[in-house]
């Protein structure tokens, strides 16, 4: 007995069979991945490979941009797996970029194999290019080595600044797949002139296609704070005052401190009334007239800058409302709060007709530490 | 009054005896002395070291192995008497001791003692005349603490057993005597204290010494693999120490402690996995740092078992867990290794254990020399060679370390050894394979008994109080009952209101006001 589970034991120690270990040394990561639309349907796949060389602290890097077309993103993996050494592998991928022709048809079937692969990492971010995917990837004149580290790098500042969602595919998820609901896309465009990538807005999605309108970078901040995020920063600067000595005087800058943001949903029979509150406590950062202690001066500025900003809340609702983007969730609250009006409407077209009635309130609660 | 009543029935009061021997041999002895010295050279196979002192003229004997007695204590003891005339005849000295039986004066001669013969008498006489030679109770090499006792057991069992009896100066410590061993015939004796250990526990431990048939006893690790209860398992089931206060603690719990002849080391029983964890340093610092320490040896416990095949599982399989900022130093540090993770990982350990080995069997200072050329040179061109990753090195090296944490060189021993098998599952099934080996060794804990005692007490079975001295140290007033894993008869250790004192104060100052 003991003999034949010894010899059982050896036979097995030497008929492994299938090991399916997968080598980390055997393996080129990915960092960066890039999807453009190609000639006739196909995709045009970029993908940006880091190799190192070298031990002990002296680390070469060299990066490889390949790409390929294909019929679907796995088709391209295949493809360019066949062009380097060893095997592709996209586990470890940090930003997926689609350029803004491929994102304005659906992005769905271009992530399906992220989320349908146990081993893709979905903390990934995804973003729209405008442009094509390649062109930044290709991009390669900065100080960060890697050109995933440089794209999120600029997206992990621009949501920290509340200027873009901190979102990853992950929480994408969710909005990508349920009705009621769309969600905006960090917008990244190269710019040749100064040999720089940038953000450059959110654009705004409709189901999972781009519509190809966008909220300008100015406005993010005071969108994101309608929808009820907050980054680290909330910073805005706006124009107050006209006909100074020079136009650095006109402008004031500030932070957020605190906000509350209140949505209400009034259907009246089959007309949606939508009213927000937005009350932003603020820090002045930047005013160079000074006498923020005297409290007309704080009391007119407080009127103009709710002024300002409402203004600007109801021409981000009008951008959102051509753009047939419903990222407030209205369609959501509308289904969850009023299932009645909900069922009569057509929600494909019925976002446009909602009214919204924004109304912000400023008050200033701290201006640095001179008088 | 058991003494009075066989005083007058008239049975002559003996010696106690170490060990019982009524079932020996007996051998009358003649009148004649060259019968007598010829039956006992006959015995002792007319080895040369037995040396025989011809007296009166050819008349009388003095028998004695040469190696084991002191000269000045024969002279000391059996002549000085004579010739300054404190007693007229050998037969008069008073420490002596008298026999009629041979066989007896061979176990005594085996002992170290001289026997007189004189011709035309059947009495021996016998002298204990034993030559010592005891090494100083200085601190076990392998035991040092910081704070504490520095004393440690000899290789004499008297020595040992007035150590103990030192710390416990009390009529209930109990001491019973064994012979082990049928050629060696090894004292053996066990240590406990009576009403606090476990009768039948006492009585267990008796009846597995008893019943150890063996030729040879050589140290307390022949009796632990006689006595424990499943010696296929890699895990020590009875703790073992040089140190008198570590087994002084154990005796005050109710344990029984073991010790043999001739070996600095005492084996403790019933002993439970966390006992190798605690060390004398613990409860000689205060209770905040004997915790911390004493958490940091339990983290060492997974560091020493686990780390290398978690590397391994890492890198050969799931490298999607490896942080984003790390990815290029490892990448970079393990492209161009020649070997596999798994293989890498074994040539390491192996080379380790070389090292060790070799430094523990030279003379200290070139032991310093091999643990120096070992761990640096080798390390470093093994890395600069490209036939290790430098990050292996490193789990590697933390490895090492963590494993001689343990304050038992046993235990030690036993996770290093546990690394093996680990690293094999981890190198054939990743994740998966480190978790059912975790489980294995889990369940095999969580099913070993030492001594009737569950192995993994108090945590399985779970006894809450007794946790108090597991993890963490707490003050030692808090422990107020025995930890049940000793299977103590009296449970109460620290009594109600040992720190009573506190009340008091608290309600004189309040008089005061």
């Amino acid at each position: 007995m003991i003999r034949f589970i010894i010899c059982n034991l050896c036979t097995l120690l030497i008929l492994t069979g299938c090991w399916d270990q997968r080598q980390f040394k055997n393996v080129k990561l990915t960092l960066t991945i890039g999807y453009d639309e190609g000639e006739e349907g196909e995709i045009y796949e970029t993908v940006s490979i880091p190799t190192v060389k070298g031990s002990e602290g002296i680390v070469e890097e060299t990066v490889q941009v390949l790409s390929s077309d294909a019929r679907t993103p796995l088709d391209a993996r295949d493809k360019i797996d066949q062009m380097i050494s060893e095997s592709f592998n996209p586990s470890k991928v940090k930003v997926v970029l689609i350029g803004d022709e491929l994102a304005k048809s659906d992005i769905y079937p271009l992530l399906d194999n992220f989320y349908r692969n146990p081993n893709s990492n979905l903390n990934a971010q995804l973003t729209i290019v405008e442009g094509t995917a390649k062109e930044a990837i290709n991009f390669n004149s900065t100080g960060d080595t890697k050109i995933s580290e440089y794209i999120s790098g600029i997206l992990k500042g621009a949501s920290s600044a509340t200027h873009a969602h901190a979102d990853n595919m992950q929480m994408l998820w969710g909005e990508l797949i349920e009705e009621g609901e769309d969600f905006t896309l960090p917008l990244l465009k190269v710019d040749e002139e100064s040999d720089v990538i940038k953000f450059n807005g959110l654009g705004l999605m409709r189901e999972d296609y781009y519509t190809g309108i966008k909220i300008s970078p100015e406005q993010s901040t005071l969108f994101l704070l309608m929808e009820g995020n907050k980054g680290n920063v909330a910073r805005m600067t706006r124009k107050v005052l006209d006909d100074q000595p020079t136009p650095i005087l006109e402008y004031i800058t500030f932070q957020v401190l605190d906000f509350d943001r209140k949505m209400k949903i009034r259907p009246e029979g089959k007309e949606v009334n939508v009213d927000m509150a937005l009350n932003l406590d603020i820090h002045v950062t930047e005013y160079p007239h000074d006498h923020l202690v005297d409290e007309k001066i704080i009391e007119d500025l407080n009127n103009d800058l709710s002024n300002i900003l409402t203004e600007e809340a109801s021409e981000i609702f009008s951008i959102t409302q051509e753009a047939n983007s419903d990222v407030f969730s209205i369609g959501r609250m509308l289904k969850a709060y009023h299932p009645d009006v909900w069922k009569e409407l057509d929600w494909a077209e019925g976002y446009k007709d909602v009214t919204f009635n924004p109304k912000v309130e400023v008050t200033i609660q701290n201006h640095g530490i001179i008088n | 009054m058991g003494f009075f009543r066989k005083f007058f029935q008239g049975e002559p009061l003996q010696d106690r005896k170490i060990a019982d021997d009524k079932q020996e041999p007996k051998q009358p002895s003649t009148k004649n002395l060259s019968r007598n010295i010829d039956y006992l050279l006959n015995e002792f196979k007319y080895t040369d070291d037995l040396k025989i002192r011809v007296l009166k003229k050819g008349d009388a004997a003095l028998l004695y192995f040469e190696a084991m007695t002191d000269q000045e204590k024969v002279q000391q003891m059996i002549f000085d008497p004579i010739e300054m005339g404190k007693a007229d005849h050998i037969y008069d000295i008073p420490n002596s001791k008298e026999t009629t039986n041979l066989e007896e004066c061979i176990r005594s001669l085996l002992r170290g003692h001289a026997i007189y013969m004189e011709d035309g008498h059947e009495r021996v006489t016998m002298f204990n005349v034993t030559s010592v030679f005891n090494r100083s109770v200085e601190e076990p090499a392998n035991e040092k603490v910081v704070r504490g006792a520095h004393d440690g057991f000899v290789e004499n069992l008297m020595i040992n057993i007035n150590l103990v009896r030192k710390r416990i100066e009390h009529r209930d410590l109990t001491v019973k005597f064994f012979k082990v061993g049928k050629k060696t015939n090894t004292n053996v004796a066990i240590v406990y204290m009576d009403g606090i250990a476990n009768p039948e526990l006492v009585q267990k431990v008796k009846k597995r010494i008893q019943s150890v048939h063996t030729d040879k006893v050589q140290s307390p690790g022949f009796m632990e693999e006689f006595m424990e209860d499943s010696p296929l398992s890699p895990f020590p089931q009875m703790l073992n120490s040089e140190r008198p206060d570590r087994i002084v603690a154990s005796i005050m719990e109710g344990r029984v402690a073991m010790f043999t002849e001739g070996s600095p080391t005492a084996i403790v029983a019933p002993s439970t996995f966390f006992m190798f964890y605690q060390s004398p340093d613990d409860y000689n610092t205060r209770w905040y740092a004997g915790t911390f320490v004493r958490l940091i040896r339990f983290a060492s416990f997974l560091i020493a078992v686990g780390l290398p095949a978690f590397y391994i599982s890492v890198v050969s399989f799931h490298f999607e867990v490896i942080p984003d900022d790390l990815i290029t130093p490892i990448k970079s540090s393990i492209n161009e290794i020649a070997y596999p993770p798994i293989l890498e990982a074994l040539v390491m350990v192996v080379i380790i254990e070389l090292i060790r080995e070799a430094g523990i069997r030279l003379p200290s200072p070139v032991g310093q020399t091999i643990g120096i050329v070992g761990g640096l040179v080798i390390g470093d061109a093994v890395v600069r060679a490209g036939l290790v990753s430098n990050i292996m090195v490193i789990v590697v090296a933390l490895t090492a370390i963590a494993s001689f944490v343990v304050p038992s060189n046993e235990l030690s021993m036993t996770l290093r050894l546990l690394t093996f098998p680990l690293i094999f599952l981890a190198g054939t099934l990743g994740f998966v394979g480190l978790i059912f080996g975790f489980l294995l060794i889990a369940v095999h804990l969580a099913k070993l008994e030492s001594f009737g005692t569950p192995y993994f007490a108090p945590v399985a079975p779970l006894r809450i109080k007794d946790l108090k001295d597991t993890f963490v140290r707490l003050p030692i007033f808090t422990m107020k009952q025995r930890p049940k894993g000793a299977q103590p008869v009296s449970t109460t250790a620290v009594e109600e209101g040992a720190r009573g004192w506190k009340k008091d104060e608290q309600s004189n100052q309040s008089k005061d006001k």
